[in-house]
């Protein structure tokens, strides 16, 4: 739990691998991970999904909270705009998106903390490529310590 | 602005006309009960005063110390806005630019019936940015504040020091456009008193261009020392007429989304959100910093809310109650530059 | 004679032979306020102050407080106690009227079947070293509550502020095994005794705001329907800087932190205020103070009826930072004119 702990084990497991929470809306984005899945199309394994009926169901406190929890990194990834489910829910999500993230970077928090993608669910290779964008964005970053309390 | 005059015949001009159409809305029953500010008791403070009665009109006053926006008396409405018998009363509010825009903007968002108020507008000319003229006083004690000319005379016991008004002036009051209260074409008997119809509002929001530029790790630093200081007494959100929420996000427990303590996180937390949930509805009025007991400067961001709503969905908030909110609103050709593509 | 002075420049050899021993607390200028805060460098000391923006009770009571960590080790759970609470305090340059409010913060503490450990562990272990308030404010009115500018009550060791000396008076048995200690200190010339007493009767002068307290307790236990409570929270906007200010709120709420991640947590309080609709919100979703005029009316109420019913004492050093920090100048001295109003009004009709 102490500092120099933590060190010596990650210079042991070769190099640092960021932790990416992925919400990914359950019609398309899901979809494309999971037809990514079944036709063997590697990405990296840095992402935990969470699946969300819509991109629109996006609170920004979704986005805040995992910060806030340590995670590494926010992916967040919904039908292309036009192609929602429910017809405009990523519309409304994708103002609430921009104005975060751009809000996000007035506060000082580093732009790729958390990236914002459209994948259909027939898109599994795009899917996994800017999966992959995402993370080297993060892992240029490095760990995500600006919310660490004190403890 | 241009100005004519010294600044203490311009508020009493502002002062004089003022009375007069709450005088005269009183006497003709036009509305049941005015709110406006009145006359401090210390100095670089003033204090809303509710009046119903024509007597008490001499009672109310502009300077430039009226830093709450009365539109926050209106949602939820005071008791004294209600009558048991009768339902909502007939509301004037003494309106500069920001609470008219205030009072517009939540009619917008259908808090507010523009039916059952009159905005008495007048043509504010800013205020004093109280903090900054405290810290600079430091550990001594303020008797005395007057304007004179253009500056702001500030007494002590043995000191008396000058402050020029353009500087010291609150730094959203620097960069307002909209004075006066806009004028909705659509109701016209909404407004008494001065009000101006606004159409293609130019900012360019050089104010904030140098924080802007700065790196992540310095914004970041700069952000957090501000707030550093914040005891989390959430003066800021119970001044801003834009927090009506029955339950705020913070106050929320089941679950607790954010933590409650005063840890840099969890300040941090608080202030985004809010900054988030303000988006497109902040109507530049500077209550929450001018409010704020620790003297936290909230101005940036809200500056920043501002030329986010202006540049990507020219919207200016508070104009026009017809006009949905941006963020209640989409359009299928809105930028996302910000989203991840293929090389 | 027993009266000890320093010279205001030897601040420095003070803190350097107090530090060693304790946690040396001074008010200094964070962000242009004052604030008392642990010090280590004599150059952060602000001597030059009125009072403190938030009062010195952050120092014993914090507005964020551990009460105790766990930790998961397998499927024990293992709780830590505070190890800090031995550590002695000391605290620097408080003003009298703060200096009251530990009293009062004690007697809440202290008071019925639990005793706040923490608190009380804290205060035991605090000594603290009261200054004279040479310029009281407008805003100050410690003479109406039973204090005074000068008032050496709570304090340990005491010293009045004569231009470049401090004038150092021992009052409690740990001040004066304290002064006992700093042999360095010279003895005090009558000329200087005379001095203070002379600057105390001129603070007690310069007060101009009074109260007559005991009719206004009298008052508010007659009057707790009156409407006046509805004319006094008119204005108030609930914003709750009056109490988190105060030097004699004690309310707090008390929280679980969870680090899930890392199998442990900690449970804290922190303040809390009777100005927030949370405070009294139960449960089921009932809210027996569910408006501004519940609110308010209970601030005052506590302050000035219930604090004397239940200890005996008016529940207010009248530091007069809840006025000066209003931001809508709903401020004490109008509400107690208000109230007072009320018996005015009464006598009148009596009369009549």
């Amino acid at each position: 739990m102490t500092e120099p702990s933590v060190e010596t084990k990650q210079s042991k497991n070769k190099e640092w691998e960021p932790k990416i929470i992925a919400f990914l809306c359950n019609w398309c984005s899901y979809a494309g991970a999971d037809l990514a899945g079944v036709s063997r199309i590697q990405d990296p394994p840095n992402i935990r999904i969470v699946r969300v009926p819509c991109s629109g169901r996006i609170n920004a406190y979704f986005i805040i909270k995992s910060l806030t929890d340590g995670w590494d990194g926010v992916l967040v990834s919904g039908c292309h705009p036009g192609d929602c489910h429910y017809i405009s829910g990523n519309l409304v999500a994708r103002r609430r998106f921009a104005i975060l993230k751009e809000l996000l970077e007035f506060f000082g928090i580093e732009p790729g903390r958390v990236n914002f993608m459209w994948a259909s669910a027939a898109e599994g290779m795009r899917f996994a490529v800017l999966v992959r964008k995402a993370t080297e964005i993060v892992k240029k970053l490095g760990q995500n310590k600006k919310f660490e309390k004190k403890w | 602005m241009v100005k004519s005059m010294g600044l203490e015949t311009e508020n009493k001009e502002i002062e004089n006309n003022l009375r007069e159409i709450a005088r005269g809305l009183l006497k003709e029953k036009k509305v049941d009960v005015i709110i406006g500010y009145m006359e401090g008791t210390l100095p670089l403070l003033s204090q809303p005063i509710i009046i119903d009665s024509e007597e008490d009109v001499e009672k109310l006053i502009w300077n430039n110390l009226c830093y709450v926006n009365l539109a926050k008396y209106l949602v939820p409405r005071v008791p004294k806005f209600v009558n048991p018998e009768k339902g909502n009363l007939t509301v004037g509010v003494i309106s500069k630019g920001c609470v008219g825009r205030g009072l517009i903007h939540l009619a917008s968002e259908n808090k507010i019936n523009l039916d059952e108020i009159k905005i008495i507008g007048i043509p504010c000319n800013g205020v004093v940015n109280r903090q900054r003229i405290e810290m600079e006083i430091g550990e001594k004690e303020i008797l005395e504040v007057s304007v004179f000319g253009d500056n702001i005379i500030v007494k002590g016991k043995d000191f008396e020091r000058e402050f020029p008004y353009d500087e010291y002036m609150n730094d959203l009051c620097k960069t307002c456009k909209i004075r006066k209260p806009p004028l909705v074409s659509k109701s016209l008997d909404l407004c008494v008193g001065e009000c101006e119809e606004y159409s293609n509002i130019v900012d360019d929001f050089s104010d904030i261009s140098e924080f802007e530029a700065l790196t992540p790790e310095e914004k970041w630093n700069q952000i957090t020392e501000e707030l550093s200081v914040c005891t989390r007494c959430y003066a800021c959100r119970e001044a801003c007429p834009m927090c009506y929420c029955n339950l705020c996000f913070v106050d929320q427990n089941k679950p607790v989304w954010f933590g409650k303590t005063t840890d840099l996180p969890d300040v941090f937390v608080y202030h985004l959100i809010r900054a988030m949930h303000m988006a497109g509805r902040c109507v530049a009025c500077g209550a929450c910093s001018l409010v704020c007991p620790m003297g936290i400067d909230l101005n940036k961001i809200n500056r920043k809310l501002e030329k986010i709503v202006k540049e990507r969905f020219d919207f200016t908030s508070g104009l026009d109650p017809d006009v949905l909110p941006p963020m209640v609103d989409f359009k299928l050709e809105d930028a996302q530059e910000f989203a991840l593509e293929e090389d | 004679m027993d009266e000890k002075i320093f010279a205001k420049k030897d601040i420095g050899k003070l803190l350097e032979e107090l530090v060693p021993e304790y946690k040396f607390y001074a008010p200094t200028k964070i962000k242009g306020n004052i604030a008392f805060k642990e010090i280590t460098d004599v150059k952060e000391i602000e001597l030059d102050y009125l009072n403190s923006k938030v009062p010195p009770k952050d120092v014993l009571f914090p507005q964020k407080e551990i009460i105790f960590e766990y930790k998961y080790e397998g499927k024990d759970v293992i709780i830590e106690e505070r190890k800090d609470l031995e550590d002695k305090i000391l605290i620097f340059g408080v003003r009298p009227c703060d200096a009251y409010s530990f009293k009062l913060l004690e007697d809440f503490f202290a008071s019925g079947d639990f005793q706040d450990d923490i608190f009380l562990k804290k205060r035991e272990n605090a000594t603290i070293i009261g200054l004279g308030c040479n310029t009281p404010r407008q805003s100050c009115f410690c003479t109406s509550v039973g204090g005074h500018p000068f008032q050496k009550e709570s304090t340990d060791v005491y010293l009045s502020d004569l231009g470049d000396i401090f004038l150092v008076e021992a009052i409690s048995d740990k001040g004066k095994s304290l002064v006992k200690k700093l042999t360095w200190l010279s003895d005090a010339k009558k000329a200087d005794v005379d001095k203070a007493k002379d600057l105390a009767k001129q603070a007690e002068e310069s007060i101009t705001t009074k109260f007559n307290f005991d009719l206004v307790t009298k008052v508010l236990d007659e009057n707790f329907e009156h409407p006046v409570w509805q004319e006094i929270s008119e204005s108030c906007i609930g914003c709750s800087s009056c109490t988190f200010l105060c030097p004699t709120c004690t309310c707090f709420d008390v929280i679980d932190e969870n680090d899930e991640y890392n199998n442990r947590g900690r449970r804290i309080r922190i303040w809390d205020t009777c100005q927030s609709c949370l405070y009294t919100l139960e449960t089921s979703g009932h809210n027996p103070r569910p408006a501004k005029i519940q609110r308010c009316r209970n601030r005052i109420m506590h302050k000035f009826s219930y604090y004397p019913s239940n200890y005996d004492c008016l529940g207010c050093v009248g530091c007069g930072r809840c006025i000066t920090a209003c931001p809508v100048n709903n401020e004490l001295r109008l509400i107690i004119d208000k109230i007072l109003e009320i018996e005015e009004k009464s006598g009148e009709k009596v009369s009549a």
